[in-house]
């Protein structure tokens, strides 16, 4: 009996207690709302400022972005990725930091490393990449890094790239033709000498 | 007149169903409502995360690590770099230690904040499963702030983290706190006291202690049965030691010590004493040292092999690693806490309704991830 009476009492004051936060929550709601319509509206990013010197450190996670003017071959980058979506191949350069005009390669890295290597392949897929950054830490010219953060002056953030198709998700960054450029200048330079 | 026992009939939860929180099939032999038998098969979320550590090196493991508990991956992370560095006997200066352990702890709070929003979601209240969302999603902006990555962060390094916390980070976990602690109190007034889950849930799949021990079951599992056992005070890793918190155990308020009202509200304690060593760990934590401090030029751990346990939200995560002195791990062998706690399912679950046993599952806490590996 007494069961019965206590029952029923629990019920009641915890529907009511229930009922009391809810509403409360429907007359503040305004306050906390939490959902935001999001193509028209977004989450603010929050500010990059990180308490230590770092410059190169990216600390955004979006699409990768290759600057391939900067870019030396070391394949650095290639073997810290974790799911193999970096693919680079590189043919050695006639002369050590030498421009190539036919193929608008760059001798000269903007921290004015002399290249030794032209690139004539870097693709990566953004469709097997798993974010985590490991790849930009080792590059020592800072050219691979996720667009946004620290470089937002150089690459704006894209983080809602979609493709219709898998293989658009492939981003070529060397120039095209290189490869075929590269061999038809040195052929013609053979010929010459 | 006896019990009239029809014919049985098999059915299968899942892989596609809500309730087994991923892909999970569980084969459950029915009699009417009553469920005599269940098998879990699990195994459709298997990426060979084992044998895949074997071809990448040490510092490649860390992303892989992440996506076996995707609602926990800092303590993930964690645990890896805790074993490596006690492979490779690293120390790593006050200032990592401080940030690690805040930001496993804010994980913590982060996966006990989905697993009892979603196990109040699995017994029909959908309102709690909103704030408790809503709360998880200021935390993963504090992850956001440090490391750019909301889910999967590959944030701690062996001998270090990724980055260092950025300014402003501590007195925004500060302001997360204060908000924070009444909405737990919330959260608890209008789920954990309500007559309706208490019924769904107390009395329920009642786990008893040999049996908990017996299969190897940890963390709040364990706890809610009844034994005072928590890795970060019984065999303390990192810097747990030095900080005051209570290790809330199952007293069966409601119902029988171990039942899934118990399971549940030990991880509501738990995101209080969370909250306390965060606070903790903020007030103690040392204004200056670099996080790359003793990161190893080149990861290449000695001949030899490690087994290390750390506490997850999960329970007891541990990892064996043989090393062969190369950078790539011979061997390496994941413990997951979540793998246990499945197994124990058919044990505390045959005999219930079938609606309970969808209760029971969600008291566990499983992650598929961690469990297919």
């Amino acid at each position: 009996m007494v069961k019965y009476f206590a029952d029923i009492y629990n019920s009641t004051t915890a529907i009511l207690s229930g009922m009391y936060l809810t509403i409360n929550h429907l007359f503040r709601a305004k306050k906390g709302i939490a959902t935001l319509q999001y193509p028209e509206e977004r989450w603010p990013r929050p500010e990059r400022t990180i308490g230590f010197e770092h410059g190169s450190y990216n600390v955004i996670r979006s699409r990768l972005h290759v600057d391939i003017d900067d870019c030396i071959g070391c394949l650095k980058c290639e073997r810290a990725c974790p799911v193999d979506c970096i693919k680079i191949e590189t043919e050695k350069s006639p002369n050590r930091g030498e421009d190539i005009k036919d193929i608008n390669h760059i001798g000269i890295t903007s921290n004015s490393t002399k290249k030794a290597l032209v690139v004539t392949r870097f693709d990566i897929d953004m469709s097997e990449c798993c974010y985590c950054n490991l790849c930009t830490y080792p590059c020592p010219e800072e050219c691979i890094f996720m667009t946004g953060g620290p470089n937002e002056s150089r690459h704006s953030i894209d983080y809602e790239f979609s493709e219709p198709e898998r293989t658009d998700l492939i981003y070529h960054f060397s120039k095209p033709g290189t490869k075929d450029g590269l061999q038809e200048m040195l052929n013609n330079r053979e010929a010459e000498a | 007149m006896g019990i009239v026992r029809g014919e049985e009939m098999v059915l299968n939860i899942g892989p596609q169903h809500p309730a087994t929180h991923g892909v999970l099939r569980l084969q459950v032999k029915t009699d009417g409502e009553v469920v005599s038998q269940i098998t879990p098969y699990m195994g459709y979320l298997h990426r060979c995360f084992e044998k895949h550590c074997e071809n990448v090196t040490y510092e490649q493991v860390i992303p892989f690590t992440d996506r076996c508990d995707y609602l926990s991956s800092m303590s993930m992370n964690f645990g890896y770099v805790v074993a490596m560095e006690e492979l490779m006997d690293i120390k790593v200066n006050e200032r990592v230690e401080h940030i690690r352990v805040t930001m496993a702890e804010l994980q913590r709070i982060a996966s006990h904040l989905l697993c009892t929003g979603v196990f109040g979601l699995d017994l029909g209240a959908f309102t709690p499963f909103l704030w408790a969302l809503r709360d998880r999603e200021r935390i993963l902006d504090l992850f956001e702030l440090t490391c750019g990555a909301r889910l999967l962060y590959n944030y701690m390094w062996v001998g270090g983290l990724s980055h260092d916390i950025p300014n402003g980070f501590v007195e925004s976990t500060y302001e997360f706190l204060d908000y924070f602690e009444p909405k737990v109190d919330e959260l608890e007034n209008i789920l954990a006291h309500n007559k309706i889950l208490v019924e769904r849930s107390a009395d329920i799949g009642v786990m008893p202690k040999d049996v908990a021990i017996s299969y190897g079951v940890t963390g709040p599992n364990l706890r809610a049965s009844g034994v005072n056992w928590d890795l970060r005070k019984n065999d303390p890793y990192s810097i747990y030691d030095r900080f005051e918190f209570n290790v809330p155990v199952g007293e069966g308020i409601k119902g029988t010590v171990g039942d899934c009202w118990d399971r549940f509200y030990v991880r509501i304690l738990e995101i209080r004493e969370s909250v306390k060593i965060i606070r903790q760990a903020l007030a103690s934590m040392p204004k200056d040292g670099d996080v790359h401090q003793s990161l190893p030029k080149k990861l290449r751990p000695p001949k030899g092999s490690i087994y290390s346990r750390t506490e997850t939200p999960r329970g007891d995560l541990g990892y064996y690693i043989e090393s062969d002195g190369s950078p790539i791990p011979y061997r390496l062998k994941m413990r997951s806490p979540a793998f246990t706690a499945l197994s124990v399912m058919d044990e505390i679950g045959a005999g219930w309704l079938l609606s309970d046993v969808l209760a029971i599952l969600g008291s566990l806490d499983i992650v598929l991830g961690e469990i297919d590996r």
